[in-house]
């Protein structure tokens, strides 16, 4: 489609403005001075307007997803309140340069594509932007090297200054009903859209830095240079203090934290930028940190704008705005220096190696940040940090769930945290969790009492794909608090009705003492079903607890299997337990002839909003909440910061 | 009806600033009295009583009777909580640590004889952690007032609170501030503990770290800063004697 263009004198332009700001009906905002550097703010004359400038602080990207958002507000009171708190101010922004456009429209594929964020969406429906050609460049911008200085798409309106008027490109409805309702415009000639393509030729000469290598070849180098020695190079002189990714405007990753008031009677859920430099961006409530040395968070920041997005989405996440060179103090987070740096090398290696593309169902769209309401039915101790939690949703639906799916229990005030679902899936609103003192949220929990009430989200991640498993002998090894998920799988592939689609079931369980032994119960059940084969180990025992059964770790178990009746090669094993109980599992495994495409895993990372968007669950190019926590092994193998 | 937990609030060495920002939370007092029973608090009132649960510590410890009388403290409180610079690092009391504490008198009060007088019968300035164990800190020169509702809040309700354990930048930035950097200052921000909201920084002064470097001053990354910015680790060590005089290690958990 022809795009329409427009002339608008600079004169007139103003007045265009002065008439928005003084309809009342829109917030305007538009590019100021602020001392010698610009920023995005609400505008009370078109005088304020620098349309020239040539970056601004942060990036429009503030005005979409707030540095600080509150999502909902609860009631303490009350036992289950949660109102979502969108705002929905309809806005103009001034002055939007292309690279931030583009930006926009990269975020638009993470919040808008699957499970919509609510809020996000609504503010980009709110808000009309008119961008602006860039005219002054600034010291490390490179946004011409990757063809993000103009932009076709994206905008309302686009100005392009072309020295007695500016010409107006009409981008959507939007924008051409504003131009009809406030402006004095012409049509453009021949001459002006001339003038539109020498204006933006002129700029060009201004780029300091320019990249030495295409879009294309970005996924591959970083590839190539996985191991570089460059990261920790650079790492050893980085401050950890996620500057680069405030200001840049392609990250979105945030927390959430829940406030109350002095009077302990309400409080609110805000979410909040948040940045994977900083050292406790993976930690989880037991205190272990999955991306800890800095070189890794180093690498990790570069390795998602050039190869993990790419492979998600198909386009690099970098828009050569130049912010993050600006604003790093020790100067390394610059990604033209770095790739022209490493531009020496590059591969032939897969660029997939670190994503997993997904067969994924579309996900749900909607509401994916209020919790719904629940109550808790019964509490089952099995040791003092230890507690079953059976939940009823108050909606009396069934959760809808698969086995290895996991939920986001809320307590207001205190968090939210998750927690793998123990139950097989069924027609009935119960299901079951276990819930391990370990944090705020936790302990909260377990200080409840049968009908008090919390708020679930979910089932969230993606669970087994147990039709694949038909046919199988499936074997069952589970170590510690590994038991609560697998406990939904094994129940589910035993019950009456699924019993006979698949072969010989092998359970294998190892907890480190026999106090931290979860579902007993269960265990004794299933050692008792014929043709199960259920084995149980304890680490070690002291002399003084009861435990009759075998000691020693979860690996002397295996040689209790048959291996020579077993059919390995249509064997499907499924391991879940602490990170340091996979290697050692998987070698017995490999050593009793199981293919690697034959194991699945289950891990776990810090999941926070569950849904893929706040960033912490990150391995590599996956978010566990989304393409996990159920991992295939032969496809899980080749992600180095996987195990 | 469970009964409010009861606050007494004292000070040590110090200005009595931190105790302020309590009594200045104005009409939110009454939300505060209502969640606890403020027992002691001489700054505002007269009332005392020698039992309590939670005390809320201001300044530094620089005498025997100090520390005697914290450790009286400590043992009647099932929590302290260590308020302002002063309690949680030291701060700006431990810039005489510099010099020996009998150089520090004679600078002070001259030929004046002081020998046997256990009010002037000073050692190096300790931190309370440096006495007794804290259980929570609530940082700064003075304290956050909104961090003072925070901790109580959580206190209140059973839980850990959060203090940040990041640099002031992300908060800096989250304000869209022009780095002090750029306007040719020297900044502690990149790292000093956030929690302040960048307040300095946003009010166009540099951070000066009061809340407690978490990053050592003598590491590669500030050495890089400084060179690139052409300051002497000089300027650096004379920034960090203002509120983080001797302070070997940044600890994370503080």
């Amino acid at each position: 489609m022809k795009q329409l263009v427009k002339t608008i004198t600079k004169k007139d332009f103003s007045t265009f403005v002065n008439t928005l700001i003084k309809d009342g009906s829109y917030d305007v905002v538009g590019v100021q001075a602020k001392g010698k550097r610009y920023v995005f703010d609400t505008v009370s004359s078109a005088q304020e307007l620098r349309l020239d400038y040539d970056v601004t602080i942060l990036p429009p990207k503030k005005y979409f997803l707030p540095q600080y958002e509150m999502l909902l507000k609860f009631s303490l009171q009350k036992p289950f309140e949660g109102k979502e708190t969108i705002t929905d101010v309809p806005r103009i922004i001034i002055g939007v340069h292309p690279y931030d456009i583009i930006a926009l429209e990269q975020t638009d594929r993470h919040y808008l594509d699957q499970q919509q964020d609510s809020f996000y969406k609504k503010r980009r429906e709110n808000t009309i932007i008119i961008g602006v050609d860039i005219q002054n460049v600034s010291e490390r911008s490179f946004a011409a090297s990757m063809k993000t200085n103009t932009t076709e798409s994206g905008f309302d309106l686009l100005l392009t200054d072309i020295g007695n008027c500016y010409a107006v490109t009409i981008g959507s409805e939007k924008g051409d009903k504003l131009l009809k309702k406030y402006a004095t415009v012409k049509d453009a000639s021949s001459t002006d859209l001339n003038k539109i393509k020498t204006a933006r030729n002129a700029v060009l000469k201004k780029y300091k830095q320019k990249i030495k290598i295409e879009k294309k070849d970005w996924s591959p180098l970083l590839v190539a240079n996985y191991d570089h020695a460059i990261w920790e190079e650079h790492a050893d002189v980085c401050m950890e203090c996620s500057s680069c990714t405030m200001v840049c405007p392609t990250c979105f990753c945030y927390d959430v934290k829940d406030e109350v008031s002095l009077n302990l009677k309400q409080g609110n859920r805000t979410r909040t930028w948040d940045g994977c430099m900083l050292k406790d961006f993976t930690k989880v409530g037991s205190g272990e940190v999955f991306r800890d040395e800095v070189k890794e968070r180093y690498r990790h920041r570069f390795f998602r704008k050039g190869n993990y997005l790419p492979e998600r989405y198909g386009f690099v996440a970098c828009v050569g705005c130049g912010r993050c060179g600006s604003a790093c103090l020790p100067d390394i987070a610059d990604p033209c220096n770095l790739i022209n740096e490493l531009a020496h090398f590059t591969s032939e290696d897969d660029t997939g190696r670190y994503f997993i593309k997904e067969e994924n169902e579309v996900l749900e769209k909607g509401i994916i940040h209020v919790p719904r309401s629940a109550t808790i039915k019964k509490i089952t101790p099995f040791n003092e940090l230890d507690s079953l939690f059976e939940i009823e949703l108050d909606d009396k639906k069934p959760l809808g769930h698969k086995p290895g799916q996991f939920v986001e229990v809320s307590v207001f005030g205190y968090g939210e945290a998750p927690f793998g679902i123990s139950t097989p899936p069924g027609n009935t609103p119960l299901f079951e969790i276990m819930v391990r003192q370990v944090g705020n949220v936790t302990k909260k929990l377990c200080s409840l009492q049968p009908g008090d009430k919390i708020g679930i989200r979910g089932p969230l991640g993606n669970g087994f794909n147990v039709k694949s498993f038909e046919g199988k002998t499936l074997l069952f090894t589970s170590g510690g608090t590994g038991m609560v998920p697998m406990r939904s799988l094994i129940n589910h592939v035993l019950d009456p009705k699924e019993r006979n689609k698949f072969k010989d079931v092998i359970i294998l369980y190892g907890a480190k003492r026999p106090k931290e032994i979860t579902f007993m119960d269960d265990v004794d059940r299933w050692k008792k079903i014929p043709d199960v084969q259920c084995e149980i180990t304890v680490d070690r025992c002291e002399p003084s607890e009861c435990w009759g059964g075998c000691t020693g770790l979860i690996t002397t178990l295996f040689p209790k299997i048959q291996a020579d009746k077993l059919d390995s090669k249509n064997t499907i094993a499924v391991v879940i337990g602490p990170p340091v109980m996979y290697k050692f599992v998987i070698k017995c495994l490999q050593t009793l002839g199981v293919p690697d495409d034959n194991i699945y895993v289950s891990l776990e990372r810090r999941m926070k909003c569950g849904v893929a968007k706040c960033g912490h669950c990150q391995i590599n190019g996956i978010y566990v909440c989304k393409e996990g926590p159920v991992f295939n092994y032969g496809t899980l193998k080749q992600l180095p910061e996987a195990f | 009806m469970k009964q409010k937990p009861r606050v007494a609030v004292f000070d040590f060495a110090d200005c009595e600033g931190c105790e302020l920002e309590i009594a200045d939370l104005e009409e939110e007092v009454l939300d505060l009295i209502e969640i606890v029973d403020i027992v002691s608090f001489r700054e505002v009132m007269k009332e005392h009583s020698d039992t309590y649960d939670i005390a809320i510590v201001e300044g530094s410890i620089m005498r025997p009777m100090d520390e005697k009388r914290l450790r009286n403290i400590r043992s009647r409180s099932k929590i302290l909580i260590a308020l302002g610079a002063c309690a949680t690092i030291g701060g700006i009391n431990k810039i005489r640590n510099q010099w020996m504490p009998d150089e520090v008198k004679k600078e002070v009060y001259g030929t004046a004889d002081l020998k046997g007088n256990e009010l002037f019968d000073v050692f190096q300035t300790k931190a309370l952690n440096e006495v007794v164990p804290v259980d929570y800190y609530i940082h700064g020169c003075p304290i956050d007032r909104d961090e003072f509702k925070s901790v109580i809040t959580a206190i209140a309700l059973g839980k850990k609170p959060d203090i940040p354990r990041y640099p002031v930048c992300v908060e800096c930035k989250k304000n869209e501030n022009i780095c002090q950097f750029e306007l040719g200052n020297f900044c502690l921000g990149p790292i000093t503990r956030a929690g302040c909201k960048a307040i300095c920084p946003t009010h166009n002064s540099p951070c000066e770290g009061c809340r407690g470097l978490i990053k050592k001053a003598d590491t590669e990354c500030v050495k890089e800063v400084l060179e690139r910015y052409k300051l002497s680790y000089e300027d650096i060590r004379r920034r960090c004697t203002m509120y983080n005089y001797g302070r070997k290690e940044c600890s994370y958990d503080e």
